[in-house]
């Protein structure tokens, strides 16, 4: 998983950290509702300036 | 000179305006209280006198040739140091940024100056804002009064620690995940998350870009009204940010709650999880007062805390982890091993979980919205627990999770803390308020009429009256607290050694 990730350079003590952190990943993963909808879109966090008048 | 160390944003806008209270005088008072007390509670990590007492003479001169600029003016305060001041090094606390010095005011920094406030210093904060408290850092943590050598929350801690120790009347934090009122609701003061949009985020070191609120710290009500106003107002470089009129804020101050509706979320505290009987209480006190204040309250069902924190917490971990991964690529070793951890959560999530997580977001914010269309305001915990021991770390992360604040970071409503009353032990309890989007007003104007009716905010941590005897007005809350431990020596020395 590190070397996926690009993490060349964790030690091991930063390796068992990664290892955690795959774990309570995969809890939350686990935790998301499974009934979303395809029609719910993500949170708008994405907007454009209306265009400005002529 | 009136003692400076609690004196609030309001009673001091007023006295410097007439005269009365000289700005270079009180800045001057403050950085000498600084320097007495940061050895013990580690509030500030860079203090900036040169800086402060030049725009304080500045502040003088303007005030004395009749150009008062408003509430600010000649006002000191701090930032949180994730948050620009151009010239000056912005760490957020760690290692990693210890020699970034900023180009460029933040936007809530250039609008400070603007209103002639008094820039102070940088505060602590844990590292990154998420990393804490750590004792493997360029600096210590920051030492909560309350209570000998307790835990302030954060991540905002330096900036809840500084007010609460009165080495200032203003200070602004950072929020993602309840930042400004976890530090607030720990320390007895009084901490605003606005609006996602209000406040901009330009010049601010960013956790998790679509969460991060900047917000106003204060130890009173009125005083957050003042201080929300000089920082809230659009960016057009904050793409976040909202375009609207800003309201006078402490104007509501003054409306009464009477025909208000409030709504209780019980659940949060009493079923999903179970809050300490004595902060469960201070909820329920609460809502008796509000009642007996005049305001309908009635209990009300939002979606579970869990859902709230699963979606948070993935957008969070996916988040930070974009900002930070070139850096925990090449240095991993430069982190302190909490920011490390929780940076490295994010490398193993999925862009379907991030994608979810904001879908699921949409949803718990669409469902949330529809609750509140029949309500004013809200009432809850903010945290399940009072404080705890400072290194006793297993402790801290158990506290840090068991909160309701996280909900309105997902949905981006305003919500503040404020104080709530103390346990039997002395130690600090506080209440949520949660409005509607870009209704900060009614906020302010419950928790100013709660305020007042009960006086929570007024409270002193008993060992400073017992450090220099000469503290303000502030009232020793409970007989018998346990006592802190004597202050170490003055020093100006402010980079501790990092070990615990």
């Amino acid at each position: 998983v590190a070397e996926a990730a690009g993490l060349a350079r964790l030690e091991d003590k930063h390796l068992a950290q990664l290892a955690c952190s795959a774990e309570t990943g995969r809890e939350l993963s686990g935790a998301l509702p499974k009934d979303l909808n395809w029609s719910e879109e993500m949170a708008p966090t994405f907007r454009l300036p209306p265009r400005a008048g002529r | 000179m009136t003692d400076p160390a609690f004196l609030g944003i309001a009673d001091a806008a007023e006295m410097i305006r007439g005269r009365r209270l000289s700005p270079v005088a009180f800045t001057e008072a403050l950085l000498e209280r600084i320097v007495r007390l940061n050895d013990r509670y580690h509030a500030f990590i860079r203090v900036t006198p040169d800086v402060a007492l030049a725009a304080a003479r500045q502040a003088e001169s303007e005030v004395a040739a009749g150009g008062w600029r408003g509430p600010l003016h000649g006002i000191p305060f701090a930032l949180k140091d994730v948050i620009d001041f151009a010239g000056m090094p912005t760490t957020a606390h760690s290692r990693v940024l210890i020699d970034n010095i900023a180009a460029a005011d933040a936007a809530v920094t250039a609008r400070l100056k603007a209103a002639g406030a008094i820039m102070l210093g940088k505060l602590a904060t844990h590292e990154f804002a998420i990393g804490g408290p750590s004792f493997d850092l360029p600096w210590p943590p920051a030492v909560n009064p309350w209570g000998g050598a307790n835990f302030p929350g954060g991540s905002s801690s330096g900036s809840a620690v500084a007010l609460a120790v009165g080495m200032l009347p203003a200070a602004l934090g950072t929020d993602t995940g309840g930042s400004v009122r976890n530090p607030a609701s720990m320390c007895a003061i009084t901490g605003m998350k606005p609006t996602y949009g209000l406040v901009s985020r330009r010049g601010v070191f960013p956790l998790a870009y679509s969460l991060d609120h900047v917000g106003p710290m204060t130890r009173s009500v009125r005083d957050n009204a003042l201080l929300l106003q000089a920082i809230a107002g659009h960016d057009e470089e904050d793409p976040g940010s909202a375009r609207l009129d800003i309201p006078d804020y402490s104007a509501a101050l003054q409306a009464r709650v009477g025909r208000l509706t409030i709504g209780l979320v019980r659940h949060f505290y009493a079923e999903d999880m179970q809050a300490h009987p004595e902060q469960a209480a201070a909820i329920e006190a609460a809502a008796g007062v509000l009642e007996r204040l005049g305001a309908r309250v009635k209990e009300i069902r939002l979606a579970p805390l869990a859902e709230y924190a699963t979606c948070a917490r993935i957008i969070i971990r996916c988040e930070a982890y974009a900002i930070h991964r070139r850096w925990m690529a090449e240095r991993p070793g430069d982190y302190g091993a909490i920011a490390r951890q929780r940076i490295l959560d994010g490398a193993v999530m999925s862009a379907a979980d991030y994608i979810d997580a904001q879908r699921l977001r949409a949803r718990l914010t669409r469902r949330t919205l529809a609750v509140f269309a029949g309500i004013d305001a809200a009432l809850t915990v903010s945290g399940m627990d009072p404080t705890c021991r400072l290194d006793d770390a297993e402790a801290c992360a158990r506290i840090y999770s068991r909160q309701a604040r996280q909900p309105f970071n997902v949905t981006g409503q305003p919500a503040m803390a404020l104080p709530a009353g103390f346990t039997r032990s002395g130690l600090p309890l506080s209440l949520q308020l949660i409005g509607n989007p870009f209704q900060e007003a009614v906020l302010y104007r419950i928790a100013h009429a709660y305020e007042r009716a009960t006086g929570w905010s007024e409270h002193r941590p008993p060992e400073l009256a017992r450090q220099d005897g000469q503290e303000g007005p502030g009232k020793t809350p409970v007989p018998g607290q346990t006592p802190g431990k004597a202050p170490t020596e003055a020093s100006t020395q402010l980079r501790g050694t990092g070990s615990p």
